[in-house]
């Protein structure tokens, strides 16, 4: 099919409407990482969209360094929330594949917990809000408030439903052939799915698990509620960064946004050929 | 028939009793989670909302039965009027950004269907704003919309004055910014969804349909929309369930304010659990809405099967 030069220009500069868009929030953040404090607040005509004088003091002093040109120092630095966002989010993620995948196979295929599939999806479509009452009174009771492991336990129930539909898709699709044929060899099923069903869904299993750790990653209310002080993740603590006497700070607040924000996308581009299937209870392949 | 081959058969018959066994051991986790969060809180749930208790008055939850008052945080959700508007302003909320959402997504899906250079670069760009962490979002687009900020600077190139619009402390404009940042965040899984069903409309019907001289909207129209009926659905859907949620970005950008003018349901809820401490009432409200999205959830499913 032919088309018009007119459309090709359109289309074009359509494109790159939606790509400039798109790139601004994000860049202009990454800009402000790297200003030092003169520029954080520069407006009008001494707006720089690019640092004059770009410098790392941000990133150092989120790690304990002080700042001659601010007169705050932090009373804590940003390793032990960076530290609590990975260990919550990445148990939160083992917990959730554990769980979801081998709900997942014994659903896919002994036709067990017919009840899961609905009770998942209901539990995503109740905005957290809704149940976190019980959930933080439970907690308090179990002495699992502020822990990162109590916010790991969280983050794995409330991925649960992602990672067992991702898997059921997957383990739906995957022909029984192999497994079968490993049974009359006389394997049992429980050796059949240890030893030949998960190691064939390795990456269907690694591209699940991608996904689900960037859903825990990217929490901020069920963090802000259930952690305090000790254990509080990157965007809870990425509040406090501010004080009454100097207001936002703004450079070190974007040095930890960029921070927090590469690794998601950088993880969502790799595993982009599944994504819809994540996003969509795979109801829906690429 | 010899022994050797009867053997493997006898022995897949209690294979297949095995495997109901396995399967119950292997659904148990998830079933026991289950439990655990959704089962035991809602009980949990249920039972403080019928009473008046709140973390400082001195009992602990199980003795909550002191405060007992039945059903009034139920009747007083009737007259609170700030729910209401909360509400209102979560639907209203939803309303503007998903149609949006949809129709940007939409229209940019329709331009990636055909290969052109540079398609995979841009498609990566275009889909990263919904993997950047909500939270962080909201703080960039916070920093945009300051009055010395670069959405004002970027506006300031068209009209002859600069601007200085104060865009978070106005009551509609800080409603704007808000919904602005929601349209960027997740316009692209719309454009994501969307253009995995407009590649899998075949394009052979396409071309027969322009041989026989269907214009493109008719085209559209009737080979096009049928077959993504589902799809859009289940985009649509997705999007309106998890923007009835939204809080993240909102919160860092606005925190509901100025005064009330972008609280939202989650908004409102966090602020009554934290500020006011009322948790018998926030309770009700809680199981309220649980009950109405449960009821609206099978209804929408008894209507899609059908």
């Amino acid at each position: 099919m032919t088309r018009s030069l007119a459309f090709e220009a359109f289309r074009y500069s359509a494109i790159l409407l939606a790509l400039a868009v798109t790139l601004i929030p994000i860049l202009w953040m990454a800009s402000m990482a790297f200003k030092p404090v003169a520029e954080w607040q520069a407006t009008g005509a001494n707006l720089t969209w690019i640092p004059d004088d770009p410098t790392l003091d941000n990133f150092r002093f989120l790690f304990g360094e002080s700042n001659s040109n601010l007169i705050v120092a932090l009373d804590r630095t940003a390793g032990k929330p960076i530290l609590s966002s990975l260990l919550s989010a990445t148990f939160g993620t083992i917990l959730a594949m554990t769980a979801g995948t081998a709900a997942a196979y014994g659903l896919s295929r002994f036709g067990s917990g017919a009840n899961l599939p609905l009770a998942l999806i209901q539990l995503r479509l109740f905005p957290p809000m809704a149940v976190m009452i019980p959930v933080m009174m439970m907690w308090a009771f179990l002495g699992l408030m502020d822990t990162w492991w109590g916010l790991a336990l969280v983050y794995g129930i409330v991925t649960l439903p992602f990672a067992f539909w991702l898997m059921k898709t997957f383990f739906d699709e995957m022909p029984k052939e192999i497994e079968e044929a490993a049974l009359v060899e006389g394997c049992s099923r429980w050796r059949v799915f240890i030893r030949v069903t998960l190691p064939m869904m390795a990456a269907p299993l690694a591209a699940a698990s991608l996904f689900v750790f960037i859903l825990n990653w990217s929490d901020y209310l069920i963090a802000l509620l259930l952690t305090t002080r000790e254990w509080v993740t990157i965007p809870v603590y990425m509040a406090s960064l501010s004080s009454s006497m100097t207001g936002q700070l703004y450079g070190a607040k974007a040095a930890l946004g960029l921070i927090a924000a590469v690794p998601p996308v950088i993880l969502g581009i790799v595993i982009q050929k599944h994504l819809v299937r994540g996003l969509t209870f795979g109801a829906l392949k690429q | 028939m010899t022994i050797a081959e009867v053997q493997p058969l006898s022995k897949l018959k209690p294979a297949r009793d095995d495997g109901a066994r396995l399967g119950f051991r292997l659904t148990l986790p998830a079933q026991l989670l289950v439990l655990f969060i959704a089962v035991f809180p809602l009980l949990m749930q249920l039972y403080i909302s019928l009473t008046d208790w709140s973390p400082l008055s001195g009992a602990s939850w199980p003795q909550a039965w002191q405060f007992w008052n039945s059903f009034a945080n139920y009747s007083d959700l009737i007259s609170d009027n700030r729910l209401w508007s909360a509400l209102g302003r979560t639907l209203f909320i939803i309303a503007i950004c998903v149609p949006i959402e949809f129709l940007l997504g939409l229209g940019l899906a329709t331009l990636f269907v055909d290969d052109f250079p540079g398609k995979r670069v841009a498609y990566s760009i275009l889909i990263a704003p919904m993997m950047v962490v909500p939270a962080v979002a909201g703080y960039m687009f916070f920093m945009l919309f300051q009055s010395g900020g670069p959405v004002n600077d970027i506006l300031s190139w068209f009209t002859p004055d600069p601007v200085a619009i104060a865009w978070l402390s106005d009551r509609h404009l800080a409603l704007v910014a808000v919904m602005v940042t929601d349209i960027w965040q997740w316009t692209p899984l719309m454009f994501l969804i969307l253009l995995a069903g407009l590649v899998g409309v075949p394009s052979d019907q396409l071309k027969a349909a322009a041989l026989l001289g269907a214009s493109p909207w008719q085209r559209f129209r009737t080979i096009v929309i049928p077959r993504m009926k589902t799809i859009i659905i289940i985009a649509l859907a997705i999007r309106v369930i998890e923007c009835f949620k939204i809080f993240d970005t909102l919160f860092i950008m606005t925190g509901g304010g100025p005064g009330v003018a972008t609280e939202t349901i989650s908004v409102y809820i966090y602020k009554v659990t934290t500020n006011d401490l009322i948790w018998g009432y926030v309770a009700a409200i809680a199981l309220a809405i649980l009950i109405v999205l449960s009821i609206g959830a099978v209804w929408a499913m008894k209507r899609l099967a059908r």
